[in-house]
């Protein structure tokens, strides 16, 4: 226990906890604008901190990296407009509940459950860390795919009313991910003689045009020119009923464990871990058809999830050296930079320092609870306030902005004005939208580690389902897709 | 109806261009673009079999929705040629003026103090090159 | 590429009328980086770049271009103006290798080489129960047994695999390359035994080294490098001439100002031989290895052309 007193004493000192308040606040700004993301913020501030005390530098870290994960939920909730990639899935529910005057609900909703995922996953990382880190090693090329096959499956509680449009959505988005030059055998693939195609399309310019530019030409078709009053904002506090957050706690818990889960993995991220969550939550709920048209449970899943998975992403870093994204990446060559060799012994070398991050991790996701909703009802929704007319540039400005700044390039702007455009018809078209992003997301993933897993076999694909973990894994993926089927049977049955 | 030919059309350009691809880096995509047009079109057939209703409307307010859509292309279009923050300025004014809305001094206050609040963000606090602007001294070799 | 071309040409042109150093910089300077965020790459040039706008008296704004193993990066910087105010961040791997694999549209003479910055070995490692105890018995071993054994690298003709494989072909040795996004990737496949043999950057596989998990049995330099007593450098093993390294340098376009040139290469050398950054570069098991200008030039030019021979025998040519 030793080790977490001397690091909580280290740690609760006016320089780290000024840090951690600024930060997490700086960090929710950065999540809730589309375009802008953690990792830019954190690479910015990295070399800054070579200089300075490295609790205070890990403390900023901790609270871009919690406060961002948290701030994509305000303007996925306020404008359906996603601000990172994890935080689609809130989208699905959050939007619908703001649309129906519940906006104040589900961002108190998405806050919670931010902070609590953050909280149970830094908690793991403190406690279990160290021995599930050890699990992750087990999973080879074979595992990856099938992961990547799991989380393809979750596409079935997002394909709307239309299955065949929903399938064809996420063919077009696998088939997006293969653009770029192929890792595996380094020929260029859909590039079309264009440099600048060679790594294929960004995730970020895409999300951004798919998801930001419909909902701002609507609002453009809506022509508000008034704006709301403070009374029409309804952001008053809303207290939880009786019994709603005892009706929460069943996805909290399943949620955190979900994110904590796919945040041990090395490569598997947030927004994996918010789809699956809500899926999780959907497969589970006595009523799933209420998914996606306002459920409340919906909200809470994705954001316990993406939020679950930001410190239990910490734990293959430090605990074995190998940053699983690239904040862990960051965060470990923050730690090279003060003399710590990243590894099996980092514990030993600095409890200090590494229990200190840890501590800080859960501290920045306490204040989430703290001040998060306070900032995005305070600040973030006061925008309604101004007309919509006026809204609508101001969003592309920042898009724009946002898609520039990743590559410095302005063919980024046209990919983004043409996914948009083309989002804004498949949408009308009842085409849905986020099957788009998982293809792209996990396509590669899973083309890349079937290939590996093949050269390793030497071409025997049996060897894709004969070891235990894959095995399981690979029954899990079925179970997913027919669990749905089945309970609609027993329902009709019943 | 469209749409379905659209994706099977899309499905089997890719596939096409795939064929072209050597070993399994070539085969997946294609595997890809051909599945993508069977979707297409089960779409397709799904869209003549069903009864013919109403034609669905696309856009609520077509004339809005184009204005919008116009002001956002010229608006990429020109963030190069004028540099970010003019051009941005310039959507901010006219954007809402094309929209109906008749309140300049209202547009400009907004629009000006979202432009200094996004250069805070962008050019002061984070130091990210955006597309200089057409006035400034970068354009000129920097004298 | 015509456009590409006039590009070049006007952007010489300007280049020719500014009015050269007197008192350059005297505006910020953008420093292209041909990779994302976080990696070894960036997070050098960035710390290089805070101890150079000290120097220089100028801030420096950081651009990640990540892609195509650096070459979406590289295509981008070749087409900015050989003004002094665009840099260019990079590792060796786009400059020398990439284009053996990939139809890019630049090349050497696209950049004029300003200095490079520090240079680090790879090594190859393998599992404690490995039958061999010296780098000579590993690749009698591999030799002995082709297609036996996997080994992990940082991607598909990036210099790792080829800094393998010219050892490989010295040696008639046939192994099974498998193709990793990074070192971490990697490392992690070889600790759950996925891989027989670790390739890859030294430091990620020390602690391992340590806590004797991981046996590195061969450096691609041609010295021994003090952190890993056990593996021999290349000079031991008679096949000095295949040394490969990683290493890292700053460019800028063609046609940049000589006395610009000059002026950067002092400045960075200055910059890359203060405590603070050698430090730095110890701690990523990286030492200050600072070749300027035209020099430069001859040691890429030299690499290139080796390289091209390893990946045309590998049939990695395009």
């Amino acid at each position: 226990m030793d080790f977490f007193t001397n690091a909580v004493l280290a740690v609760m000192t006016a320089g780290p906890l000024a840090a951690m308040l600024g930060s997490t606040l700086l960090g929710v700004l950065i999540g809730a604008l589309p375009g802008l993301n953690p990792v830019m913020a954190i690479a910015l501030l990295l070399p800054l901190t070579y200089s300075m005390d490295p609790l205070v530098a890990l403390a900023m870290v901790a609270g871009i990296y919690n406060g961002s994960m948290y701030g994509g939920a305000i303007p996925a909730i306020l404008l359906r407009i996603p601000g990172t990639p994890a935080s689609i899935a809130t989208t699905f529910d959050g939007f619908p509940m703001a649309d129906r005057g519940e906006a104040s609900k589900a961002l108190k909703i998405a806050c919670w459950s931010s902070a609590i995922g953050g909280i149970a996953s830094a908690l793991a990382l403190m406690t279990i860390g160290p021995v599930l880190a050890r699990v992750t090693l087990f999973f080879g090329p074979a595992e990856y795919f099938w992961i990547a096959m799991f989380g393809m499956a979750s596409v079935g509680v997002m394909v709307g009313s239309d299955p065949v449009k929903g399938v064809m959505a996420a063919a077009l988005g696998l088939l997006i991910g293969t653009m770029g030059i192929d890792s595996l055998s380094g020929q260029a693939r859909f590039t079309f003689g264009q440099t600048w195609l060679l790594g294929g399309l960004d995730l970020i310019v895409v999300l951004v045009g798919l998801y930001a530019l419909p909902p701002v030409l609507q609002l453009a078709e809506k022509c508000d020119l008034k704006g709301l009053s403070a009374s029409e904002l309804k952001l008053a506090g809303v207290p939880f009923a009786p019994g709603e957050i005892r009706r929460l706690v069943p996805t909290w818990l399943r949620s955190s464990l979900v994110g904590i889960a796919v945040g041990i993995l090395p490569g598997a991220g947030g927004n994996i871990a918010a789809f699956l969550s809500y899926n999780a939550a959907k497969n589970a709920s006595d009523d799933p058809d209420s998914f996606g048209k306002g459920n409340p449970q919906g909200v809470a899943a994705a954001e316990c999830g993406n939020n679950a998975d930001n410190a239990a992403s910490m734990i293959p870093a430090l605990t074995l050296g190998i940053p699983g994204n690239v904040v862990a990446a960051l965060v470990l060559s923050a730690l090279m930079i003060h003399g710590l060799q990243p590894g099996p012994q980092l514990f030993h070398q600095n409890p200090v320092l590494v229990g200190g991050f840890m501590i800080e991790m859960l501290l920045t996701s306490v204040l989430i609870f703290l001040v998060g909703g306070a900032a995005a009802t305070r600040v973030f929704a006061q925008i309604q306030r101004l007309p919509g007319v006026l809204l609508v540039p101001a969003i592309l400005v920042l898009m724009c902005v946002g898609v520039y700044v990743i590559n410095g390039r302005p063919v980024d702007l046209w990919v983004m004005l043409a996914a948009g455009t083309a989002g804004y018809f498949l949408e009308k078209l009842n085409v849905p939208l986020a099957p788009i992003i998982l293809g792209m997301i996990l396509g590669p993933m899973a083309e890349q580690s079937v290939r590996r897993a093949l050269l390793l076999s030497r071409g025997d694909p049996l060897e894709l389902l004969t070891r235990p973990i894959s095995a399981t894994l690979a029954i899990a993926t079925l179970g997913m897709i027919l669990w749905p089927l089945v309970k609609a049977f027993r329902r009709r049955r019943g | 109806m469209a749409l379905g030919l659209l994706f099977a059309v899309l499905g089997l350009g890719a596939a096409w261009q795939a064929a072209s691809y050597s070993g399994a880096g070539g085969h997946y995509p294609m595997v890809l673009g051909l599945f993508l047009t069977l979707c297409g079109s089960l779409v397709i057939l799904r869209a003549a079999r069903a009864p013919v209703g109403a034609a669905r409307r696309l856009v609520d307010a077509p004339a809005n929705m184009a204005r919008a859509l116009a002001a956002s292309i010229a608006y990429v279009g020109l963030i190069v040629p004028l540099g970010f923050y003019t051009a941005s300025a310039l959507l901010m004014l006219c954007l809402p003026l094309l929209l109906g809305f008749r309140r300049p001094l209202y547009t400009l206050v907004v629009g000006a103090s979202f432009i200094v609040l996004v250069w805070l963000v962008f050019s002061v606090v984070l130091e990210k090159p955006l597309p200089a602007e057409l006035w400034s001294a970068s354009r000129f070799g920097g004298d | 590429m015509k456009i590409t071309k006039i590009i070049v040409a006007t952007a010489m042109l300007a280049g020719v009328a500014m009015p050269a150093l007197a008192d350059y910089p005297e505006r910020p300077i953008e420093l292209t980086i041909p990779a994302g965020a976080g990696g070894g790459t960036d997070t050098s040039a960035r710390k290089l770049a805070l101890l150079l706008e000290e120097k220089l008296g100028t801030s420096i704004a950081v651009l990640n271009v990540g892609g195509g193993g650096g070459s979406v990066g590289a295509s981008q910087f070749m087409q900015v103006r050989p003004d002094g105010y665009s840099l260019f961040a990079t590792w060796n791997s786009p400059l020398t290798t990439v284009p053996q694999v990939q139809d890019v549209a630049y090349g050497l003479d696209s950049f004029t080489p300003i200095a490079s910055t520090s240079e680090t070995a790879y090594t190859l490692c393998v599992h404690p129960d490995f039958p061999a105890a010296t780098g000579e018995e590993f690749l009698a071993e591999l030799a002995a047994n082709p297609d036996k054994y996997t080994y992990g690298n940082d991607g598909i003709g990036g210099t790792m695999q080829l800094a393998a494989e010219r050892i490989f072909q010295a040696r008639g040795i046939k192994a099974i390359a498998i193709p990793f996004g990074g070192a971490g990737e990697t490392l992690q496949n070889f600790l759950g035994k996925h891989v027989d043999i670790y390739g890859g950057s030294i430091s990620p596989v020390l602690p391992y080294v340590e806590a004797k998990e991981a046996k590195c049995l061969l450096v691609t330099s041609a010295a021994a490098v003090p952190a890993l007593p056990q593996a021999a450098g290349l000079e031991s093993l008679g096949l000095g001439d295949k040394e490969t390294l990683l290493w890292r340098a700053i460019l800028g376009p063609k046609g940049l100002d000589q006395a610009i040139v000059d002026k950067l290469a002092d400045v960075i050398e200055e910059a890359v031989n203060d405590p603070s950054y050698v430090e730095f570069l110890a701690s990523k098991g990286e030492v200050p290895n600072v070749v300027k200008g035209s020099d430069l030039g001859a040691r890429l030019q030299a690499e290139f052309d080796a390289l091209a021979i390893v990946s045309r025998n590998l049939g990695l040519g395009k």
